[in-house]
């Protein structure tokens, strides 16, 4: 019961605001352009789904592109750390840097040294440093969580470095490689959209131009469409990575580790 | 087996030793004292896993034994079934070769777990996990095998039933055994000789051959509760946590 509850409840309250808001709207005759009521919004969202989707889709397209290369590079790195004490001393801050540094505020640079005409690439970029640095932290964290027993079991045996890495460290830290992805993939849907906003009408048509666009026109409707659009993709991707997740650690309910 | 000639192990200070000891080849020796009076230093130093500070170790015939090492916790890799946790030490010593599943499929119904195989970690008991980790100990079939508080973590029951087969291991395959505990019965119980260490740094306190007549009953037996009472009064005089 208490199962099902965690989907109703959330559901129910959702449907209640909706109905709660349609009210609002009509019985205060609030306009249009300032609030749109909730059959608004829907019908907008039939009205224009083929813009809305074609850019859902472009916005999709480079958030998870961004992702993989932000986990592969993230992943990649973080083993390197493992390798070597000194290259983790010498790079993390310069990782830490990154991370702190607001998109908005490295995204004008980097349009400028990837050019105009590739507003893709510069977005990629920018969503691929956003994402980035959760998959590099856990990962780093996982690696280094290892217990010193299971360590000194591999040296009983005389583990050479790779089959540590491989056999030890890398499907220890799987979990938290996993975490990592979680937090990733929407911080990669923000850079995007963040990033298409920076770059302008150019030659991005993602949701954010959609949103810039609509807000222009003060079609309120159609604004609030592309922005439900992009929670939907939000919560589709984290959803998408957690069943990732459960399927790759179905086995591990477990504590024979700690 | 095993001689250990003024070893001692120093961290910032002193934890181990000077300490020696000579552990006969297939004898069964456990090793008692407080906790952080050095008996994990002590197991770690002669599977060769740390280095002591001084003194030498030397082997019998002057080869390193093959061991095999079973830690407090189980430290089974959660994400390997259990078969293939067994193989583990055959696979980092690259010995995998035919024979190598069948052996591991032997020491499964040695330590009772036939059917088993194919379970993962997270679905087995606390005792289960201990025998799957004895399994493993025991796979690359070494004369040495070393138990650092193997069982603390087990209720009772279970916990009889592992020293039970444990002994028919140790009979059975001609090992040599290295047992520590903070229990002085079950040191007692199972092997033929306690040694008892100080509290830090641990040094020999007590080298005791079990006197043991018979093996059923021997838990009832005067001969026992005597040895048990010396042993727990060395290591109350010594004080310290056990
Ligand atoms: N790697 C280490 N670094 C520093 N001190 C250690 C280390 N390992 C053990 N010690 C210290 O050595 C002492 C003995 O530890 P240990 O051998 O684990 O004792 P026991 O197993 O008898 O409880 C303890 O005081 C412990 O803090
Ligand atoms: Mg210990």
């Amino acid at each position: 019961m208490i199962r099902y509850l965690s989907y109703i409840a959330p559901l129910l309250t959702f449907v209640i605001l909706l109905i709660l808001w349609e009210f609002l709207v009509i019985l205060n005759k609030i306009p249009l352009y300032i609030l749109p009521a909730p059959s608004d919004i829907f019908s907008s969202l039939l009205v224009n789904y083929k813009d809305l989707f074609s850019s859902a889709f472009v916005t999709l397209r480079i958030t998870i592109i961004a992702f993989a290369i932000a986990s592969f590079l993230a992943i990649s790195l973080a083993i390197l750390f493992s390798q070597s004490k000194l290259i983790e001393l010498s790079l993390y801050p310069i990782a830490v840097i990154f991370q702190v540094t607001p998109v908005v505020a490295i995204a004008p640079l980097i349009l400028i040294w990837v050019g105009f005409d590739n507003a893709e690439y510069a977005i990629l970029i920018l969503a691929t440093i956003v994402a980035f640095f959760p998959v590099l932290a856990n990962t780093n964290l996982g690696i280094k969580s290892v217990n010193n027993n299971l360590h000194e079991l591999f040296s009983l045996y005389g583990a050479s470095r790779f089959q540590r890495l491989i056999k030890l460290q890398i499907p220890f830290a799987l979990p938290f490689i996993l975490t990592g992805m979680k937090t990733s993939i929407g911080l990669s849907l923000i850079g995007t959209v963040v990033a298409e906003f920076v770059a302008g009408s150019g030659t991005s048509t993602g949701l954010a131009w959609r949103i810039i666009e609509a807000g222009n026109r003060l079609d309120i409707a159609k604004l609030f469409a592309a922005l439900i659009l992009l929670v939907i993709l939000g919560i589709f991707l984290f959803l998408l990575i957690s069943y990732i997740e459960k399927i790759v650690l179905k086995k591990w309910h477990d504590n024979s580790i700690r | 087996m095993l001689i250990f000639k003024g070893i001692t192990k120093n961290y910032k200070e002193p934890v181990l030793g000077p300490i020696d000891i000579d552990i006969k080849s297939k004898s069964f020796v456990s090793i008692i004292g407080a906790s952080g009076s050095g008996k994990s230093t002590f197991l770690r130093i002669a599977s060769g896993l740390i280095s002591q500070s001084s003194g030498s170790i030397s082997y019998k015939d002057n080869i390193k034994p093959k061991m095999g090492f079973v830690f407090q916790d189980s430290t089974l890799l959660p994400w390997r079934n259990v078969l293939d946790n067994i193989l583990l030490p055959l696979e980092l010593t690259k010995k995998i070769n035919p024979e190598s599943l069948e052996k591991s499929h032997n020491w499964l119904e040695r330590v009772g777990l036939k059917g088993k195989g194919m379970s993962f970690p997270g679905e087995l008991s606390g005792g289960q996990k201990m025998r799957v980790s004895i399994a493993r100990a025991m796979v690359q079939g070494g004369n040495f095998l070393l138990l650092d508080e193997p069982f603390s973590a087990l209720d009772e029951v279970t916990r009889r039933r592992l020293e039970d087969d444990l002994l028919e291991i140790w009979e059975t395959n001609n090992i040599t055994v290295l047992f520590v505990t903070h229990s002085v019965t079950q040191a007692v119980y199972l092997s033929q000789r306690v040694v008892v260490l100080s509290s830090g740094p641990g040094m020999l306190l007590e080298d005791l051959a079990i006197e043991k007549n018979f093996k059923d009953g021997f838990e009832e037996t005067p001969q026992f509760l005597s040895q048990v009472r010396h042993l727990t009064n060395i290591l109350k005089e010594e004080g310290g946590e056990i």
